[in-house]
């Protein structure tokens, strides 16, 4: 989630109440009202593309990941697509021959005696659609990775300072305030400059400027949740501070988290890519995203192509999450109207 | 980026400077010592005699003396001969300042605001955004026919080439690769290519292992294939490398035995050195800023290591950030990497020395005497024919230690509006703006790579800085407009005694400065002078290192302490 | 009222000393010698001593961080070793243009997504509604470069011959040098002055020069817009949530109840406060939008904060790195706490407490 909707964010995980029924109940409850978005639906439907894609990449990809073809084809770098369209299976239907005369025209499809690559090749003459393919892997998985990390570190955070509260909880949270002071690519940058580029340091780097947001939240929701009743009540008992923590505390203090977690990890994506396009992205071999997108970059205008497809997929990966997570938002929001 | 860029300096011109070196008289320089007023009218003749200090344990260099005989002629004294002096005194960083203006040296003024005699002078520099030249109307020679040159820069080829498009700009530099076509294709520019003054190649550290076994490094050397390299991620006009010099540097080998590819031989040598079966380098680093020698580093790295792969050889690239990869190179701390360098002076000696003499920089690890001997001969030696030979066992030294292998030279290329009359692209990176016009245009804007960091040639090695100042501030000498040959500048005239270590130049009449004070022989002695002596008050320029007045005279009076290595 | 604002105030000390310090271990992180750095191949031991004594890096480091933090207070952040200028006189030259393209950036994000978000939220669930989401998602999702590169594509190459063409680089067109309105106005030259007049927009309103003010604007559009979309999605996004959760409040439901047309309950009564929490998000905009600056101007050919940043992180330019990032995120503390002030000034309920 973008850093300008924090203090919503923050506001909204104060003021939500701790939930009344049963944990599972309002889990089942709201993946129903989720699902109820249309827009959310559509973000799901694309995750679960981009999941199938990383999943079986291997299998879907007519080539290597890395298989560079100038000797077994004999194609140079940054060769157009190649689609195949004249196959007979094809059924005469209308919208398929509209589609089969548009590829023609603009010099895409070509016939069955040509290696089909159907988003063409890249700078060291590799399948863009087999390393879109692979790509989705790396892409998903680091920012997945990159989010994991972040909401671990910063929900730690979260907790102790808003239980322990005091002079823990202003240290914690100025040194919160002073990260979240920089602009996050900045830091990023800084961060895979002095430790090198690679795509670990990349990760690395957006997950330690994502940690304030993470604790932020937390924080208020422990606030708000530890002056509850029934935590009182467990003190009265002598249940020791770290079990009400993980036993009141963070239960009650899951929904913010996964709705910021979901918009974040768009973000992450988004952070990735830009650390890419500015070439502190690491290995030019592997198929990330927005490495692909950052070597071709000057290829805009000879072959568009090579930018197009990297930057599409980013930008469905961006958006698959934030529609999941504006329909979370929206669902797991009791101030909203049903 | 930021990397200080050595430009090409090509010369044709040894075997005609040879040729026009007539027996000169003998101008031994007067009294030893400082300034030597003469008289002569009200001209007060500077003159310096430093021959006592020629071959002594303080001085490196090779100048011994400059003298102004008269208000316009200047001598010079070498301690030895030196065939390429012309060439020499025609660099950018051996450009004329007035006396006046290198008083002022230590506050930065020719840094920032030149005052030079050439057709163009600084109007403004607006920093991060261009730098405005305006016509000289009391040119010497021809009245540049565009008024105002605007100077602006992108890193990003791309971005020059839409602004070229879409008319913003009216010429740009180094044409991406996959935009020759583009440019080709439209009829509203056109392409002007650059011969290949430049070499690209792949470095060991001999000391390090696995890479201190000969048979390795050569057997890498015929696992390359160089054409295809050349072929898919080259502009036109690259070529193959077949030798360690480029095609334009007047010692170049023709029919040279090279690192041919050939994968069978390759692993043969594989064998021999101990690894039948294949094995894993480690690494091999690079950095991903564009050269013209090496336009796509990351695809190239990339294509390399798919290559070596092909012999069994296993490696995993090491993409550095541009400073540090520099670092390491220097200090020796790469094993296996990918480096180029382009021509700085006309001479073998300028790329065999630096690399492989026995000064050189501990990126290779530890020399070769019989290397060190042959270029230490080679360097001093007059006649072309005997350095011939040299070089060319140079080169089989270097096929049989293999401590670099030369992969190709990178061609480049710029391109202008269809409009522009005179267009050109210089071989030395020394377009020359004033010969240019276009019918209707009152302003000619160009778009290079980068911005200069300052106009003081002298003081600058970057190519982007050295084409702006070279528009205002002339030499001796200059090259022909696109060419390599050398011709008159501010002198009309120069000739040298019998060896060479002797020569006069004798200079135009009739020559202001952009501020209007007269050019004469003084001014010519005053700018040597500042670079030449460390310890003068007018030595001082953006970072004061004058690294090609060492480069090409050999070292500085007085000099800072020595480098270690 | 004046507690709470003395009461942040003294909060943000500890914030700035550490973001001091945090712009100094950075400056330190970045790896390798500056000595190196600078010199570069021409980096000799002794040079380097010089050098180092020169600039102090040979001190310890607690002394280092001492007399950083004491040139900071004096205005003294130290030279660009790259530019041959103070750290200063670069900031005066390069925050000014960033400056105007974050606020131009700014102002077209909320003259677009305000009234978007209020359009959205006051017919919720309607097709303009779901529009607007799916349209401020979009915004959201695509990757600046990608826009920015994408106008470039169509404004400057595609358009260039038509009325809608627009330049491909931010900058000035080459060959107009405006002059400092100081200049123009005959008053003496400072450094405020200079950082005035740096920026072009306003420049060349106060030498009544319409005609670069045209030519600045046009090439301002299109870098302006590819960093706007972004905020713009996100305000808009805020906009309508916030208006939502107003409209569910007691207070709209009595303005319902008595018969008022949606129109008015919408403007009269429940924008203002729905449009709150906007302010704040405009506030912490600014940090992405300088943030976002760094692709922007890359791609644009602007000589701003960003890019002088990036510059200066990989060309290991010490304290380019240090004093820069220092003001920016200075900037952002000062930023931050002026909508807080701004907020609780205008929140009802804070200020009757």
């Amino acid at each position: 989630m973008a850093i300008e909707e924090l203090p919503l964010a923050v506001e909204h995980a104060a003021e939500a109440p701790p939930p009344q029924r049963r944990e599972r109940g309002l889990w089942r409850d709201a993946f129903r009202q989720t699902f109820r978005k249309r827009s959310a639906v559509v973000g799901a439907a694309i995750l679960s593309l981009l999941l199938f894609m990383a999943l079986f990449a291997p299998l879907l990809a007519p080539y290597g990941e890395r298989e560079v073809l100038i000797e077994s084809e004999g194609l140079q770098p940054r060769t157009e697509p190649c689609i195949h369209v004249s196959v007979n299976w094809i059924p005469d239907v209308p919208v398929l021959s509209t589609v089969e005369s548009f590829l023609e025209s603009n010099g895409f499809s070509c016939s069955p005696s040509e290696p089909q690559h159907l988003m063409g090749l890249d700078g060291n003459a590799r399948d863009v659609f087999s390393r879109v393919l692979y790509g989705a892997r790396v892409s998903l998985g680091a920012s997945v990775a990159a989010v994991s990390f972040a909401v671990v570190v910063g929900t730690a955070i979260g907790l102790i300072s808003g239980f322990i509260g005091g002079r823990v909880d202003n240290g914690m949270m100025r040194v919160m305030d002073v990260l979240l002071a920089f602009p996050a690519l900045l830091l990023a940058i800084a961060i895979v400059t002095a430790r090198g580029p690679g795509l670990f340091n990349a990760v690395l780097a957006v997950s330690v400027v994502t940690i304030p947001v993470y604790a932020r939240v937390i924080r208020s929701r422990v606030l708000s949740v530890r002056e509850q009743d029934f935590v009182s009540a467990d003190r009265a008992l002598g249940v020791s501070g770290p079990r009400i923590l993980s036993h009141r505390v963070l239960p009650n203090s899951l929904t913010p988290l996964v709705v910021v977690a979901t918009l974040g990890i768009a973000t992450t994506v988004l952070e990735l890519a830009a650390l890419s396009f500015v070439g502190l992205g690491g290995d030019p071999d592997t198929a990330e995203w927005g490495r692909m997108l950052a070597l071709e970059r000057n290829q805009l205008f000879t072959s568009p192509h090579l930018v197009f497809y990297p930057g599409v997929m980013i930008m469905l990966n961006v958006l698959a999450f934030n529609l999941i997570g504006d329909g979370l938002r929206d669902a797991l929001d009791p101030r909203l109207n049903k | 980026m930021r990397q200080r860029r050595f430009r090409w300096v090509s010369a044709f011109v040894a075997l005609g400077l040879v040729a026009a070196a007539c027996g000169g008289d003998d101008d031994s320089a007067e009294e030893e010592g400082e300034e030597a007023p003469a008289e002569t009218g009200d001209f007060e003749a500077l003159a310096f005699d430093e021959s006592t200090q020629c071959g002594t344990e303080g001085y490196a260099g090779n100048l011994a003396g400059i003298e102004a005989v008269d208000a316009q002629t200047v001598t010079f004294t070498l301690c030895n001969p030196d065939v390429a002096f012309p060439s020499k005194v025609a660099f950018s960083a051996l450009g004329i300042f007035s006396e006046e203006q290198l008083e002022e040296a230590a506050t930065g003024a020719p840094v920032d605001a030149p005052i030079g005699t050439g057709p163009y002078q600084l109007e403004a520099w607006e920093r991060g955004s261009q730098i405005v030249l305006t016509a000289n109307e009391d040119y010497w020679g021809d009245a540049a026919a565009i008024p105002t040159v605007v100077f602006r820069w992108s890193e990003e080829s791309a971005q020059r080439l839409v602004e070229l498009q879409s008319g913003d700009v009216d010429g740009i530099d180094n044409v991406g690769t996959e935009d020759f076509e583009t440019v080709l294709g439209d009829s509203n520019l056109q392409l002007i290519e650059r011969e290949p003054l430049n070499v690209f190649y792949l470095g060991f550290n001999v000391d390090k292992p696995p890479f201190d076994n000969e048979q390795l490094r050569q057997a890498i050397g015929y696992a390359v294939d160089k054409d295809r390299l050349v072929e898919n991620f080259y502009p036109e006009g690259s070529i193959a490398a077949d030798q360690f010099l480029p095609p334009g540097i007047p010692q170049y080998q023709d029919g040279a035995e090279s690192f041919t590819y050939d994968p069978q031989r390759a692993q043969e040598l594989l064998a021999e050195a101990g690894y039948p079966d294949g094995v894993d380098l480690g690494v091999l680093s690079y950095r991903a800023t564009v050269r013209g020698y090496l336009p796509q580093p990351p695809q190239v790295a990339s294509d390399i290591r798919d290559q070596l792969a092909q012999v069994g050889i296993t490696v995993a690239l090491d993409e550095q950030e541009e400073g540090a990869f520099i670092d390491n190179a220097n200090t020796g701390a790469l094993s296996f990497y990918m480096l180029g360098w382009g021509a700085d002076y006309p001479d073998a000696t300028n790329f065999w020395d630096f690399h492989f003499g026995a000064g050189a920089s501990p990126q290779f690890g530890t020399g070769f005497d019989d290397m060190h001997e042959v270029l230490s001969e080679a360097g001093s030696t007059v006649d072309e024919d005997q350095r011939a030979e040299l070089y060319a066992q140079a080169n089989e030294l270097l096929l049989q230690h293999a401590q670099a292998i030369p992969v190709a030279y990178g061609g480049s290329a710029v391109a202008f509006n269809a409009a522009v009359e005179e267009a050109h692209a210089s071989p030395l990176s020394n377009e020359r703006f004033a010969v240019m016009s276009e019918e209707g245009a009152d302003q000619l804007v160009w778009m290079q790579n980068g911005e200069p960091s300052g106009l003081y040639c002298a003081d600058e090695t970057d190519g982007e800085a050295l084409r702006v100042c070279e528009q205002i501030n002339e030499s001796l000498l200059g090259y022909e407009v696109g060419g390599t040959e050398v011709e008159p500048a501010l002198a009309e005239e120069w000739e040298s005694n019998d060896d060479l270590t002797e020569w006069t130049f004798t200079l135009r009449e009739g020559v202001t400065f952009h501020d209007g004070s007269t050019f004469d022989a003084n001014d010519v002695v005053a700018s040597y002078r500042a670079q030449w002596d460390a310890a003068d008050p007018r030595h001082v320029g953006r970072e004061g290192l004058f690294t090609y007045f060492e480069a090409l005279m050999g070292g500085f009076l007085n000099p800072p302490p020595a480098p270690a290595g | 009222m004046l507690r709470f604002i003395a009461r942040r105030l003294v909060s943000s000390i500890p914030v700035l000393f550490g973001i001091l310090l945090a712009t100094f271990v950075i400056g330190r992180l970045i790896p390798g010698d500056p000595c190196q750095a600078a010199l570069q191949e021409r980096a000799t031991p002794e040079r380097c001593e010089e050098f180092n004594s020169e600039y102090g890096f040979d001190d310890p480091i607690f002394v280092q961080f001492g007399s950083y933090v004491g040139d900071v207070f004096r205005g003294d952040l130290g030279n660009s070793v790259q530019e041959r200028q103070s750290v200063t006189d670069l900031l005066i030259d390069r925050l000014p243009v960033t400056l105007q393209l974050a606020v131009a950036a700014l102002v077209i994000a909320v003259v677009v997504g305000v009234p978007l978000g209020v359009l959205a939220g006051s017919r919720h669930n309607s097709k303009t509604d779901v529009a607007t989401i799916v349209g401020a998602n979009l915004g959201v999702s695509i990757p600046v470069f990608v826009l920015a590169l994408i106008l470039q594509y169509v404004f400057a190459l595609q358009l260039d011959d038509t009325p809608l063409g627009l330049p491909a680089s931010g900058q000035l067109t080459a060959g107009v040098i405006p002059e400092p309105f100081y200049e123009v106005w005959g008053i003496g030259q400072n450094s405020l002055f200079e950082f005035i007049a740096n920026i072009d927009l306003l420049n060349a309103v106060l030498i009544w020069r319409w005609d670069i003010f045209i030519d600045a604007l046009q090439h301002l559009i299109l870098p302006a817009v590819a960093l706007a979309t972004i905020p713009m999605a996100i305000i808009a996004r805020m906009t309508r949530s916030s208006l939502l959760d107003v409209l569910g409040l007691d207070y709209v439901r009595t303005a319902r109840a008595k018969g008022l047309r949606e129109r008015v309950v919408i403007t009269r009564h429940a924008l203002r406060n729905s449009l709150l929490p906007v302010v704040t998000v405009i506030g912490l905009s600014l940090g992405t939008l300088v943030g976002g600056a760094i692709l922007t101007e890359t791609i644009f050919n602007l000589t701003g904060v960003g890019k002088t940043l990036f510059d200066a992180i990989t060309g290991r330019d010490y304290f380019v790195v240090q004093g820069f990032t220092l003001v920016v995120a200075f900037g952002f503390v000062v930023v931050n706490l002026i909508t807080d002030i701004v907020y609780t000034f205008l929140d009802p309920k804070v200020r009757v407490s």
